[in-house]
């Protein structure tokens, strides 16, 4: 991977931005440089599938980079960015609607038979945490159990807990109160932990 | 260790421990309570091994084929339009001429508005005069027009075209079509051009 210029990479998200909008490549080089690894990783864990995950993550960002005019500087250029690249995520796994609307229900619903009653039910197609318990690979069991997850729940732990956003930046990025991006990250780890409960064993 | 007090903690106050930010009052119930020592152990550990996700990109030349999808705004028409602003409100007497004409602009409105408005009856009477006038040129004109169009040898074929409402309406439609050409060729002709992009790295 070519390194960033030395001038550009010392500067701040909001400057490149700037720098990318007075025409010079650059510029807009140094921004895919700092999030092709993050976006990709995002949209790699939300679609379990490499070719797929870099389809979406060249779309997010020819749609970001093509409407840099548009992008506003109070708000954080990651905020925008992974805001760009989970829409296409969803909006891919809502046109698919088999391997992630199916095990968990509505994610409004607050109680276990809540989610049950709301829950669509699907099999063979999903990648099952079970089937890598086999291979006692723990970081492949979470990969496998992370992919299980709905959407929304999956966004929210991959960007708390891989990217390390806070939750204010969460909310902002999936558009949700503050509270809910919480509790979202709460139940998606009891699930994790139920769907990883026989490595225990 | 096994007796708790109060209720257990919420899902806020699990992310709360999670960043080390948990208030004293409740981790004392934390240290008292088992089953919420147990969510928060299992919550650490589940957070710690997502964390340790390996890092993925990715494949070669990404960056190139995102580039050659990316319209980048031409730096010498940005410059030029920069420039060209610069110099129009770079000195104090740049500054003062384009405050001037924007003056004069807006004076000259302004003023021409208060003279109509306190002079109706002439304006009136002028655009009586201009509407009979105006007129009466205007249907010489078109009358001018017609007569030298009726005379011309294709006239013939051309109304022979337009004699049905079906042949009338694909006309009409095949005209607006053409217009909605110009329009887009226009746009295209007037839009800023972009530079071709490198796909040669840095």
């Amino acid at each position: 991977m070519p390194s960033a210029r030395p001038e550009l990479a010392a500067l701040s998200d909001q400057e490149v931005v700037l720098v990318a909008r007075s025409g010079q490549e650059a510029a807009y080089r140094e921004l895919v440089r700092r999030y092709e690894r993050p976006i990709f990783a995002l949209l790699f864990r939300m679609v379990r599938d490499r070719e797929l995950a870099e389809d979406l993550a060249q779309e997010t960002f020819v749609k970001a980079l093509n409407a840099i005019d548009s992008y506003r500087p109070e708000f954080k250029f990651s905020s925008w960015i992974f805001k760009i690249s989970n829409n296409a995520a969803i909006d891919h796994l809502r046109r698919r609607e088999l391997d992630t609307l199916s095990l968990d229900g509505s994610p409004h619903a607050e109680t276990p038979e809540a989610m049950q009653a709301t829950a669509l039910q699907i099999g063979a197609r999903q990648e099952s945490p079970l089937d890598t318990v086999e291979a006692k690979e723990l970081g492949t069991a979470i990969e496998a159990a992370i992919g299980t997850l709905r959407p929304e729940y999956r966004s929210c732990i991959l960007l708390r807990h891989v990217e390390g956003r806070a939750y204010e930046e969460i909310a902002e990025i999936l558009n949700l109160p503050l509270g809910t991006v919480k509790t979202y990250i709460h139940r998606a780890r009891n699930e994790l932990r139920l769907s990883l409960a026989h490595l225990k064993e | 260790m096994t007796r708790s007090s109060g209720p257990h903690l919420s899902p806020d106050q699990f992310e709360a421990w999670l960043d080390g930010e948990l208030a004293p009052e409740l981790q004392r119930h934390l240290d008292e309570c088992q089953a919420c020592l147990e969510q928060a152990r299992v919550d650490r550990e589940i957070a710690d091994q997502i964390a340790l996700l390996p890092l993925m990109g990715p494949g070669e030349g990404f960056a190139d084929r995102v580039m050659a999808a990316v319209a980048i705004p031409d730096p010498f028409a940005i410059r030029s339009l920069q420039a060209t602003r610069r110099r129009l409100f770079a000195t104090p007497k740049s500054l003062a001429f384009a405050a001037s004409l924007a003056l004069l602009l807006l004076g000259s409105m302004a003023g021409s508005i208060a003279w109509t408005l306190s002079h109706q009856a002439t304006m009136a009477s002028i655009g009586t005069w201009l509407l009979s006038q105006g007129g009466q040129v205007a249907w010489l004109g078109l009358r001018g027009i017609a007569s030298n169009f009726i005379e011309q040898p294709w006239y013939d074929g051309i109304r022979s075209l337009l004699e049905t409402p079906a042949r009338l309406a694909l006309i009409s439609a095949l005209a607006s079509l053409a217009y909605l050409g110009g329009v887009f060729a226009l746009r295209r002709l007037l839009a800023v051009p972009t530079q071709q992009v490198a796909h040669a790295g840095f």
